[in-house]
């Protein structure tokens, strides 16, 4: 079982930098120190929020200690509305429309829940998928 | 106006009844606009040799009261783990509270709103990296952002 993610980051020549940006990383997604493929996900899901609340999307209480990976992506189009995330109560940042993060989550409190809210109170959709331990 | 973007692949031919192969880019832009993000740190590598919680982006501004001028602005954060020794990892930590462990290879790619802390240690979500080993480990990390606030000379 291997489950592979890579990310890459492009900018051209005089734009960013003088220096065109061409980064790429790829890795296989592992239990904490082993090769062993991580084998459990949530599927890949999709939330539509209906208030401006704040929504826990992932408890930390229910995976553990691990080398946990989170997907997610604002699935908006319009560029003024966004995702609050959270982590234990710590605003990590905001994804705004078409925005995707991809980080490690350890779970390692009760306290440690991935939380989400919306810029409205409008409908937003979130796509996200756990890979766990 | 700069147009950097970001791509992210997520697959597995055997993890799912389904395979797997998913994929997601996009045009980094300033909060809420469609206007391109036009200042970076570049991309540090460093050899961290101490297990000594660090602070990654140590000329961001903290500790003031009004908190960095960029907060809430838009900055995304890269980080990689180097390493190829399976068992290294590193603690990535915001304003002290554990997000998760980057294990050998692993990366991540996240927002940062340099939030004011909840937790009232007055950090602003200083991100921080903790190696596990101090025999060695490369690191990578970056930020592409809207801007940043520089302390002062003194």
């Amino acid at each position: 079982m291997a489950i592979t993610a890579g990310l890459t980051l492009t900018s051209g020549a005089d734009d960013l930098t003088s220096d065109a940006l061409s980064l790429s990383v790829s890795t296989s997604l592992t239990k904490a120190t082993t090769s062993t493929a991580l084998s459990n996900t949530s599927g890949l899901a999709r939330k539509t929020t209906e208030s401006a609340s704040q929504y826990i999307l992932f408890d930390g209480d229910a995976y553990g200690n691990g080398a946990h990976k989170i997907y997610l992506k604002n699935m908006e189009t319009s560029p003024a509305l966004y995702f609050i995330i959270e982590i234990n109560s710590e605003q990590i940042g905001k994804l705004y429309a078409g925005d995707f993060a991809f980080f490690p989550w350890e779970a390692n409190a009760d306290t440690n829940d991935i939380k989400i809210q919306p810029s409205t109170s409008a409908s937003h959709t979130l796509e996200y998928m756990l890979f766990y331990e | 106006m700069a147009t950097t973007t970001a791509a992210l692949t997520l697959g597995s031919a055997d993890l799912l009844t389904d395979a797997l192969s998913l994929s997601a880019t996009k045009t980094l832009h300033k909060a809420g606009s469609t206007v391109g993000l036009d200042a970076t740190t570049g991309i540090t590598t460093a050899f961290l040799t101490a297990t000594t919680n660090i602070d990654i982006f140590t000329t961001l501004l903290d500790n003031s009261g009004d908190g960095p001028a960029f907060a809430g602005k838009t900055s995304w954060v890269y980080i990689c783990n180097n390493s190829e020794d399976e068992t290294e990892y590193g603690v990535v930590t915001i304003s002290g509270n554990i997000i998760g462990k980057l294990y050998a290879g692993d990366f991540l790619w996240m927002p940062w709103s340099m939030a004011a802390d909840s937790h009232a240690d007055n950090k602003h979500g200083d991100i921080e990296l903790a190696p596990s080993v101090a025999t060695g480990m490369s690191w990578s990390w970056g930020m592409i952002n809207e801007g940043t606030e520089y302390p002062t000379a003194v």
